[in-house]
């Protein structure tokens, strides 16, 4: 299997050398639970965290709600029409990461957006600094990571949905259910599976958030800090203070929160069960 | 659905799995043997005078190595042109850490934004900057004035050259304030209470502005806040201080009647407010460097309207001082192979190089001959409605030196802190004290040890 | 009553439909309007191709044509990269789904476990191991850790332990084929669409990828271009002001972004519109059907 390889050199060996970084100090000496103890008193810890957890929370339930909703829509009568809003919904993913919070800081600004309406009175910001304030920020990378993402997992659940036999909605069908039962009782179950995959995955990468808040800081010139979420806090303490021990602590407090999750999400929909 | 294999695990899959595996393990052994081995950085001990040298430039400095490569054929210059690490950012810091890791890497020489740069460069962990004293002869560096020399200077050390001066004046739309029948103040009082009247006789119209993420080193530095002083081995942050409340004290009511808006120069709304053939800046204090980059360039204010004032006083005090936004440190890299090379190409940056006409140097020079020769052509630049020079030449031997540079960015403190909260409605005043206790937590996960009285 | 069903279920996707759209459509219209008629003719108004071609020629004269460079190593980063993983992804997905061999909790929970890692942790160690290999430099540093794609192993997982029915397996290994020819003959056919799934997917990542490239390449003229896009973003004047002059005459201002934004985002989109039928097909291929 050449994937073993790989796996070893760039995930496995990363993961244990990062574990020995946050139980040791920078000259190697053991010193236990110190790191985290001590990087969780820094006064950029808590805000850092609260801000990746709420951001992630609003993420993930609109990503769960939405996308499985829009893609049990498109597929409760696939045609033409449905293969257009797909295509729609797909686009923006084409530009995640760098290029889309390019594309939403033009969004956010209300002298040159389309959505100004929406800018000035859903969230109140006549300017572009007022788009970014702090309280709105975990709302507004919501979105933006809304934007970019939903399409490509609204394919993936569309494709799932595909996987369904006709004769399963046909019975259905002949029994009496409406579109509506059909799509909840009989769909919706057989696609826990990617659900779920869904799910881990949006919260791994929701509390790894890390572009969009550095690029905010950037064009925002340091009004958006630049350790606004927990991932860039670890990236300045190993990238500017040399600490790569507490960079790797915070690391590691994040997985446990990933890892936590994804037992929750895994026991709860038997993700691993191969027979069915 | 039923997945198995029928009887026992077919003997191929395991063999295959013990293959991959044993690969695996031989390929991370060379990995872990290779890293345990490597990783020291080679002492620098050999020098090339013909090796080529990378020199890290910002877009404005563009020119500048552009026309050194072009007057100097035969010498191998590699120009790399990056973000110039200003508002703050940690960008080298990062760099720095990584190429100081693998050993090689650095170019030769950088320049940047942040006048602090050098602070952090000259110390542990980084390491990063060159001792001049031997690079550059006394005779030339001499020619730096002191204050511009001190700030380069750490631990009695000099590491950098300032590109220029960027000494704060106040700069007068003088067609206006005729227009309006306004004389130009002389003191901060006398600019406050213009602002006043502007606020009730010509609203709209602007004294200045205070979001900028250097706005605390217009009006706080100049006005001898303390909140980077080194005391000793300490940092005094004193937000609270009487020289930053008075300050506040001032300003308050002009960012509430909209004279002095919390809002960045450089945004395209501000320009499109305030800026343009009907430009609504009175008066704005500023650096030198604001001359036409900011006023013609940004916000397109037509020719034979701007000048330069004396910078502000408080009052009655004397002397007079101003703050400082920027300096452009050039900094030559300890790891450099051919630091003959390097250090030519920073002495005629900051020493020769002179264009005339449009692409003249945006700043000050802080080369003191090479800034006579710019004086004289601003003097004589059709942009300016009167004779700007008087005014910067006299403010450049006038900021404070009280204000120390440390080794922590301060912009986004002042930014996160100050201008968000300020858009949000609050006053100066009441963001002293948030300032002031960011700054030293700032200061105090930079390894400072702070005090705040 | 089935009519107003119908129509909500339209006036839904419409609404959607439009959020995802019309920012897309701004960025088409922007680069054809100057940075004072953006503001002043609107987002949806159409200024001329000779913006365009302005627009292009500063973004072109950036740096000595750095953004070809940009656009051209993100090619090269991601084509590479996508490569090794369709060769090791899939017949692992394949092996982790079908087969019962002994430390196969552990590959997945492994697999997992890494996926959901966060980057910063990971990207020094794998840094100090490229360097170690003296691959820092060479485009390398950056295909082979892209090569690790993990999801990529999920999906092709998940793929076949839900779409390949057990009797086409046992159809085959009752005709006498060993575990290779098995997955030669039966799983790869079927497997188009998880490969087009696959390499979209890990095209789209890599393409997009940030962080690694932004850590582990000092030299701006080997970024991807999405690092480059943020060079740039910071090279613009009314988002990163020079102190010490302005920076006006480097020339980028926001229609000059707009149109970096949009040729960054053709490749992609290109790939995807490749990738559509296999995408919208799903994820079975005449499979037997029980």
């Amino acid at each position: 299997m050449p994937y073993l390889p790989f796996l070893i050199v760039f995930g496995l060996l990363p993961m244990i050398y990062a574990l020995y970084l946050a139980v040791t100090n920078d000259i190697g000496g053991w010193v236990g639970f110190d790191n985290f103890t001590r990087t969780v008193r820094d006064f950029r810890f808590l805000p850092a965290l609260k801000n990746v957890l709420l951001y992630t929370s609003v993420w993930l339930v609109s990503l769960i709600v939405l996308v499985v909703a829009l893609a049990l829509l498109l597929h409760g009568r696939a045609n033409r029409v449905s293969s257009t809003f797909r295509f729609l919904f797909y686009l923006p993913g084409a530009l995640a990461g760098a290029a889309s919070v390019l594309v939403w800081l033009f969004m956010l600004d209300p002298a040159v957006s389309p959505g100004s309406f929406f800018l000035r009175h859903l969230l109140g910001s006549d300017l572009f600094v007022e788009s970014i304030a702090p309280g709105k920020l975990p709302y507004v990378f919501a979105v933006i990571a809304f934007w970019t993402g939903a399409g490509g997992w609204i394919v993936v659940m569309y494709g799932a949905l595909n996987t369904i036999p006709h004769d399963l909605e046909e019975a259905a069908r002949i029994d009496g259910a409406g579109p509506l039962t059909i799509a909840l009782r009989v769909k919706l179950p057989l696609i826990r599976k990617w659900i779920a995959y869904m799910a881990i995955l949006a919260f791994a990468t929701g509390t790894q958030l890390f572009v969009e808040p550095q690029l905010v800081n950037q064009a925002s010139l340091g009004m958006v800090p630049d350790t606004w979420s927990s991932n860039q806090l670890a990236y300045q303490l190993a990238f500017r203070y040399g600490d790569f021990n507490g960079a790797a602590a915070i690391s590691l407090d994040l997985i446990l929160i990933g890892l936590v999750a994804a037992t929750i999400i895994i026991r709860r929909t038997g993700l691993f069960r191969t027979e069915d | 659905m039923r997945l198995f294999w029928g009887s026992a695990p077919p003997r191929s899959w395991l063999r295959v799995l013990r293959r991959s595996v044993l690969t695996s393990l031989t390929v991370t052994g060379m990995v872990v043997a290779a890293a345990c081995s490597s990783g020291q950085p080679s002492a620098n001990s050999s020098q090339d005078p013909n090796s080529p040298i990378t020199v890290w430039v910002d877009a404005v400095r563009l020119p500048v190595a552009e026309a050194y490569v072009k007057a100097h054929p035969n010498l191998k210059v590699n120009v790399v042109t990056y973000d110039g690490n200003g508002n703050g950012a940690t960008g080298l810091q990062t760099k720095i850490q990584l190429w100081n890791r693998t050993g090689n890497g650095w170019p030769d020489v950088v320049f940047s934004q942040q006048v602090n740069d050098p602070v952090w460069m000259a110390q542990k962990p980084f390491e990063f900057a060159a001792k001049l004293k031997g690079l550059i002869p006394d005779d030339v560096l001499s020619q730096w004035p002191a204050p511009s020399t001190a700030q380069c200077t750490i631990d009695g050390e000099q590491y950098c050259v300032q590109d220029n001066l960027a000494q704060v004046v106040l700069w007068v739309n003088k067609k206006l304030m005729d227009q309006f029948g306004y004389t130009v103040p002389k003191t901060w009082q006398e600019w406050a209470a213009l602002g006043q009247k502007a606020a009730t006789e010509h609203p709209g119209y602007i004294v200045g502005n205070i979001g900028d993420s250097y706005g605390h080193w217009i009006y706080l530095w100049g006005n001898q806040c303390p909140l980077e002083q080194h005391r000793g081995s300490q940092l005094l942050i004193n937000s609270t201080d009487s020289h930053c409340t008075r300050v506040a004290t001032l300003v308050d009511p002009l960012i509430k009647n909209g004279s002095l808006p919390p809002l960045s120069v450089f945004t395209p709304d501000f320009a499109r407010k305030y800026g343009g053939a009907k430009g609504k800046v009175l008066m704005m204090p500023g650096p030198a460097w604001y001359a036409q980059a900011v006023f013609d360039e940004t916000l397109h204010i037509p020719a034979g309207e701007m000048t330069a004032a004396n910078a502000l006083q408080w009052e009655s005090e004397t002397p007079i001082t101003t703050g400082q936004v920027g300096g452009g440190p050039w900094i030559i890299s300890r790891h450099s192979k051919n630091l003959k090379g390097a250090a030519d190409f920073v002495v005629w940056a900051t020493t020769v190089f002179n264009p005339e006409g449009k692409d003249t140097r945006p700043g000050y020079p802080a080369y003191a001959p090479l800034a006579d020769k710019w004086l004289a052509a601003q003097a004589k630049n059709p942009y300016f409605a009167a004779d700007p020079t008087p005014a910067l030449k006299a403010a450049a031997s006038q900021v404070w030196s009280g204000w120390h540079l440390v080794t922590y960015p301060d912009q986004p403190v002042w930014s996160n802190t100050v201008v968000t909260q300020m858009v949000a409605g609050k006053s100066l005043s009441s963001l002293l004290q948030p300032l002031g206790d960011a700054l030293a937590r700032e200061a105090q996960a930079a390894g400072y040890e702070v005090v705040r009285q | 009553m089935r009519f107003a069903a119908r129509a909500l279920r339209f006036a839904i996707l419409a609404v959607f439909g439009l959020f995802f759209a019309v920012p897309i459509v701004w960025l088409v219209l922007a680069p054809t309007k100057s940075d004072e008629t953006l503001v002043t003719v609107g987002p949806f108004g159409f200024g001329g191709l000779g913006q365009v071609a302005e627009a292009w020629q500063h973004l072109d004269a950036f740096s000595g044509q750095i953004y070809r460079a940009w656009i051209g190593n993100s090619l090269v980063y991601a084509l590479g990269a996508t490569a090794i993983v369709l060769v090791t992804a899939i017949p692992a997905g394949y092996g982790l789904a079908l087969s019962r061999f002994p430390g196969r909790k552990l590959l997945l929970t492994l697999t997992l476990v890494v996926m959901i890692m966060p980057a910063a942790a990971l990207v020094l160690p794998i840094f100090l191991e490229l360097e170690a290999l003296r691959l820092i430099g060479s485009p390398l540093s950056v295909i082979l850790p892209f090569a690790f794609f993990p999801f990529g192993v999920y999906l092709a997982y998940i793929y076949y332990s839900t779409a390949i029915p057990a009797d086409l397996l046992d159809a085959a290994r009752i005709d006498g084929c060993g575990e290779w020819s098995t997955f030669w003959r039966v799983a790869l056919p079927l497997a188009k669409p998880v490969v087009a799934l696959v390499f979209f997917f890990s095209f789209v990542s890599d393409w997009n990828n940030f962080f690694l490239p932004y850590a582990v390449l000092a030299d701006s003229s080997q970024y991807p271009i999405q690092v480059g896009l943020s060079t740039l973003l910071s090279s613009t004047p009314s988002f990163n002001p020079a102190s010490g002059g302005g920076g006006q005459q480097v020339g980028i201002f926001r229609p000059e972004l707009a149109l970096a934004t949009l040729l960054a985002v053709i490749p992609v989109a290109i790939v995807f519109l490749l990738s559509q039928r296999a995408l919208v097909r799903g994820l079975v291929a005449g499979a037997v059907k029980s």
